[in-house]
């Protein structure tokens, strides 16, 4: 059961970062690899704060203005001149790549390679539903709990969400409909990335220690979860990393932790092989 | 019609239009007038540049040399959300609505630009015009029937009242009882109530049913063009569209 109680802070981690990831890749097409050095960068920016004795909790206002910056300049700046020029789509995706190396290795490069921790006090311990989760953990999973919500309601009842799923859907018909989609695109770079800086930070929090390099590999567990859930799918999206965030925790409980993105890929090269669309998209709109 | 839906039409003017991708021209030295109360149809055979043509007037396709007016505003390369808010709806021959939002979010989507208050009147007036709508608000577009669809995409457009209905072969893939209610009963009558509307049809001898004046488009240019009544006594329009010859009609 205590497997279960880290899968559920790791899935609840991963929905936030994969909702946002997935979001990206719908309204604007771009497969961001860059999105965990994004999230690590965040998570130092916070780190930064707080080492200087600012609450944890408020850092994370931090981390989510770092991603929502730094995510916006990167389709700014990076991604759509390069879409501009007409160029094969994994040209984009390579250049993520290179993107997500050197925001990680350059935040390196600066914060040197030793491991930190933010200065916050884990709380009482709870027992909940054969659980230990402590005071820290459950305020996580309240942020989570908040965040997931909310995006929901943006989505579902918003003027901003229904043009964003538009957009998404069928960008010249939301043209001719009215929609400044190119407005609609950063609006949407701006909360995706605001989420990503919040899952990065929170992905701190919640690991204990962390360096420059820790979310390197996080993004094999982001890209199983979305194609379990359906590429572009935000509610697929939460889906596949409650699912991929309890079945890596919980297969760490039997085999090494160490192989905890090795189950995700596993899941990654399923869903690949059998259903690429997700269990929530369809093969049409895929 | 008992909703208005359309604004009093606005002359759509195309002049010396060529258009196509990359700088390379698909239709070429086009000219057409579209005024209000009528219905001036495009035909001509696949490949001719129709679809092309309709795109560079809305904004998607650019515009290589001439121009396009609406009213007394040059709308050439306008961008097509600002065209749809000069008030010319635009509904293409495919990918015509959002398939994974409801009905009701495809319809506010299609008045995006109304003030917030009156999306919601505007939505009514729109399921009054077509009221097989009304069951089926919370469906997914991408679950409707071809009419069904056919009938969201339209109402779509009416949701900011156009005053110029560019309709891209709305009976494609429709049965042709439906094909022929939506452009004898809906297209029609928009005309009939001072809208203006330009229509790329496949179905020749039902556009001409409906149309005020059409024009035949072959390699990218206007090859014949006049009233359906005059159209219907040419013997190489007889032959090629109406006989079933059309594949051999081309530009001179």
């Amino acid at each position: 059961m205590s497997s279960f109680g880290f899968g559920l802070m790791t899935a609840a981690v991963l929905a936030i970062a994969t909702v946002g990831f997935t979001m990206q890749f719908a309204v604007t097409n771009v497969l961001n690899l860059a999105y965990g050095s994004v999230m690590i960068n965040s998570a130092f920016v916070g780190y930064f704060f707080n080492a200087r004795g600012m609450n944890a909790w408020v850092t994370l206002v931090f981390g989510m203005v770092t991603g929502a910056v730094a995510s916006w300049a990167l389709n700014r700046f990076v991604f759509t001149p390069f879409q501009r020029r007409n160029l094969a789509p994994i040209t984009v995706v390579i250049v993520a790549l290179g993107v997500d190396l050197v925001g990680t290795f350059g935040l390196q490069a600066i914060v040197g390679g030793g491991y930190v921790s933010f200065r916050i006090a884990p709380g009482q311990e709870y027992h909940i539903l054969g659980m230990f989760l402590s005071g820290m953990q459950l305020i996580i999973l309240a942020i989570c709990a908040v965040v997931l919500v909310m995006i929901h309601w943006l989505l579902r009842y918003t003027r901003l969400g229904k043009a964003m799923r538009a957009t998404s859907a069928n960008p010249n018909l939301a043209r001719n409909s009215g929609v400044k989609t190119q407005m609609v695109i950063s609006t949407t770079w701006l909360i995706s990335g605001a989420l990503c800086g919040l899952a990065g930070t929170i992905f701190a929090m919640n690991t204990g220690v962390f360096e420059a390099t820790s979310a390197q590999l996080y993004i094999v567990m982001l890209l199983a979860a979305m194609f379990l859930g359906g590429p572009g799918e935000p509610y697929g999206a939460m889906f596949g990393a409650l699912t991929i965030g309890l079945a890596t925790e919980i297969s760490a409980a039997y085999i090494s932790p160490q192989y905890k993105e090795v189950v995700a890929f596993l899941v990654l090269l399923g869903m690949l092989t059998f259903r690429p669309y997700g269990i929530f998209g369809s093969e049409k709109t895929n | 019609m008992s909703v208005e839906l359309s604004q009093s039409g606005q002359v759509l003017t195309a002049t010396g239009l060529s258009a196509g991708y990359d700088g390379r021209p698909i239709v070429q030295d086009v000219n057409i007038e579209a005024t209000p109360g009528k219905v001036i149809s495009i035909v001509g055979p696949n490949g001719s540049g129709k679809s092309t043509l309709l795109k560079s007037l809305v904004g998607v396709v650019p515009v290589l040399g001439g121009s396009v007016r609406v009213g007394d505003k040059d709308i050439t390369n306008m961008t097509p959300e600002k065209v749809a808010a000069l008030g010319v709806g635009y509904v293409p021959q495919i990918d015509d609505v959002f398939p994974p939002l409801t009905v009701k979010e495809n319809l506010e989507i299609g008045g995006y630009l109304l003030a917030r208050r009156d999306v919601a009147t505007r939505i009514e007036a729109v399921l009054e015009f077509f009221p097989r709508l009304k069951v089926m608000l919370t469906r997914k577009a991408g679950k409707l029937s071809g009419g069904e669809r056919k009938m969201l995409a339209m109402g779509r457009v009416l949701m900011l009242s156009p005053s110029v209905l560019v309709l891209d072969e709305p009976t494609a893939n429709l049965a042709p009882i439906v094909a022929t209610q939506l452009l004898e009963e809906y297209i029609r009558g928009f005309a009939d109530h001072g809208s203006t509307v330009l229509l790329v049809e496949q179905r020749a001898k039902a556009a001409l049913r409906i149309s005020d004046w059409t024009c035949v488009l072959g390699g990218g240019r206007v090859v014949l063009e006049g009233a359906p009544r005059d159209l219907e006594q040419d013997p190489v329009f007889v032959e090629s569209f109406l006989g079933g010859g059309a594949a051999r009609h081309q530009a001179p």
